[in-house]
Parts: C-alpha cells; sequence; structure tokens
C-alpha cells in the first residue's frame, strides 16, 4: 500500500490528518448525529460510488454506545459499533470501534479525533486509529501506540531492508 | 477467541512494562539480567513478562537456556500492523465525503446569513 503525503503512521496506529474549512464547532458537530453521518461515514466501492448508511444508532455521551450498518452500493451490509468514551466539543472525540461479524471477532479498537484551530474559520482533524487488548473490552482505555514509536522505527526497517539499500 | 495471535499480541503490548522490554531488544539481543537492569523489579517479574511476550510470539529466547540472549520477533507487530491498515481506505473515504459535506454545509450556512442581500 502506497502512504499517501498527508499521511503518516507509527506502524502501530492508523493515523490521519485533514484540514477542513469550516470552524471547529461545525466539524465537531458532523460526527454527532445519524444525521451527519448519513452524509460521509463510510467508504466507496472500487467505482468510486459511496456506501449509503442502512441503520445508524447512537447514545451519544460518555458511556453511550453507538452502531452503524453501512450498505455497498451492491446491497452487502456491514455492521460495526462501539462505545463513546470521551466527548469535549469542539475539541476532542474518542470511542471504541469494532466491525461485528458472525464468522470471526474482530478485535477493538480506539478512534481518537482531536480538532485542532487552524486559522480562523479552519480546522485541523487529527485522526488515530488503534489496537486494543480483549481486556480493555468493557474497561477504561489507554491506546498502546504512543510508547511504540521506536519499535515501530525497528519495523519498519526490518520490513523493508530492500527499501533502505 | 483470547487466544488468536493478534489478541495475544494487543495483550502483551497492553502493559507499560512489557512495551518497555520490547523497546529495549530493538536494539539488540539482551539477556535476562541485563534486560532487568533498568528497572526496578525483581528477576522473576521481569521473566513473567517476558513469557507473556514469547507466549505473543514477541520475544525469542535463543536456545532453551536462561543466560540465552532474548531476541525481538517482529512478525507479529507486523501483523497487527498490518490488520490496523485494512481500516485506512475506510477513513479516507470517509474524510473525502466528509470534506465535500462541509463545504455544503459552509455554503448553506453562508447563503442562510447573505440570502437576503441578493
Amino acid at each position: 500500500m502506497v502512504a499517501k503525503p498527508d499521511l503518516q503512521s507509527s506502524g502501530q496506529s492508523v493515523v490521519i490528518e485533514r484540514v477542513v474549512k469550516v470552524p471547529r464547532a461545525l466539524a465537531f458537530e458532523v460526527w454527532t448525529s445519524p444525521r451527519h453521518l448519513a452524509r460521509w461515514w463510510g467508504p466507496r466501492d472500487e467505482q468510486g460510488r459511496d456506501f449509503s448508511m442502512a441503520s445508524c444508532e447512537m447514545d451519544f455521551r460518555p458511556g453511550g454506545s453507538w452502531r452503524i450498518c453501512i450498505r455497498s452500493p451492491g446491497g452487502d451490509d456491514y455492521w460495526q459499533g462501539g462505545q463513546y468514551r470521551e466527548i469535549t466539543p469542539p475539541d476532542r472525540l474518542v470511542f471504541t470501534f469494532a466491525w461485528e461479524r458472525a464468522e470471526e471477532d474482530f478485535p477493538l479498537t480506539l478512534v481518537e479525533v482531536d480538532f485542532l484551530q487552524e486559522g480562523p474559520d479552519a480546522t485541523r482533524v487529527r485522526f488515530r486509529q488503534s489496537g486494543l487488548p480483549p481486556s480493555e473490552r468493557d474497561g477504561h482505555a489507554i491506546g498502546w501506540a504512543e510508547c511504540l514509536d521506536r519499535l515501530a522505527e525497528f519495523l519498519v526497517a526490518d520490513q523493508a531492508p530492500e527499501a533502505r539499500s | 477467541m483470547l487466544d488468536d495471535p493478534l489478541s495475544l499480541t494487543f495483550a502483551a503490548l497492553a502493559d507499560p512494562t512489557r512495551r518497555a522490554l520490547l523497546a529495549l531488544l530493538s536494539q539488540g539481543e539482551a539477556t535476562v539480567n541485563e534486560l532487568a537492569a533498568p528497572f526496578d523489579m525483581r528477576l522473576p517479574s521481569i521473566s513473567k513478562h517476558l513469557k507473556v511476550l514469547e507466549r505473543a510470539g514477541l520475544v525469542e529466547q535463543s536456545r532453551h537456556s536462561q543466560w540465552r540472549p532474548r531476541r525481538l520477533q517482529a512478525a507479529p507487530l507486523a501483523q497487527a500492523a498490518g490488520w490496523l491498515e485494512h481500516y485506512r481506505p475506510f477513513w479516507e473515504d470517509s474524510f473525502d465525503r466528509m470534506a465535500n459535506y462541509l463545504d455544503e454545509l459552509n455554503v448553506t450556512e453562508k447563503e442562510k446569513s447573505h440570502g437576503r442581500k441578493a
């Protein structure tokens, strides 16, 4: 997979940063209700067609659950869900995220979104998704990714010896 | 499900001492004594942490003797990282769509506040 220039990854988490041309309050608001999420949440298929949102339930408060079903243009449904951990408008949003599938149990992940002021009418959205161990499924979570920078460097070096020489 | 390799990796990585041990091992092989030196911890505790890392396949003991150095195994970490990377396209697309949607919202807001002038 080729990394785009605006992306960085520690190797242990997915990090995405985007600057959007709206104030922080609005950048935060589109994460807070099904009406907004239905307009942007979800991927596109190979032909660039948006997935739709077949179902969205969210109890938007710390400790509240969320559950979403996205539907591919071909009609396949994919369920996902989690729990809100931290809601601090317009600064920060933290929630857990896992795919639901009958045949295999997907590990739980932690999504942290920070909204940073970027000039008068723009916001830098800093997104990070990292893995959570099974023991954290109901508890309080701290992403383990932060402490692994040196390890990640080692990992990258180990994975791509041909790229270095 | 707790024994699947990915869960073992995540569980092993959940502890700060074990992350520190991995960071030390990323600089090269080390014996248990060498690994224990920076910690205010007894050898048995360090050995216990190493056992968890070994069970997750993150650390390998070269031969089965105590004085043999431990070695970092990167494969499970690569697997954990690779698994997370599956999420990237989902969010890349979502953020693209979000940017479009925010543009739309922005235009609507502006029309609302300036609409009367035209």
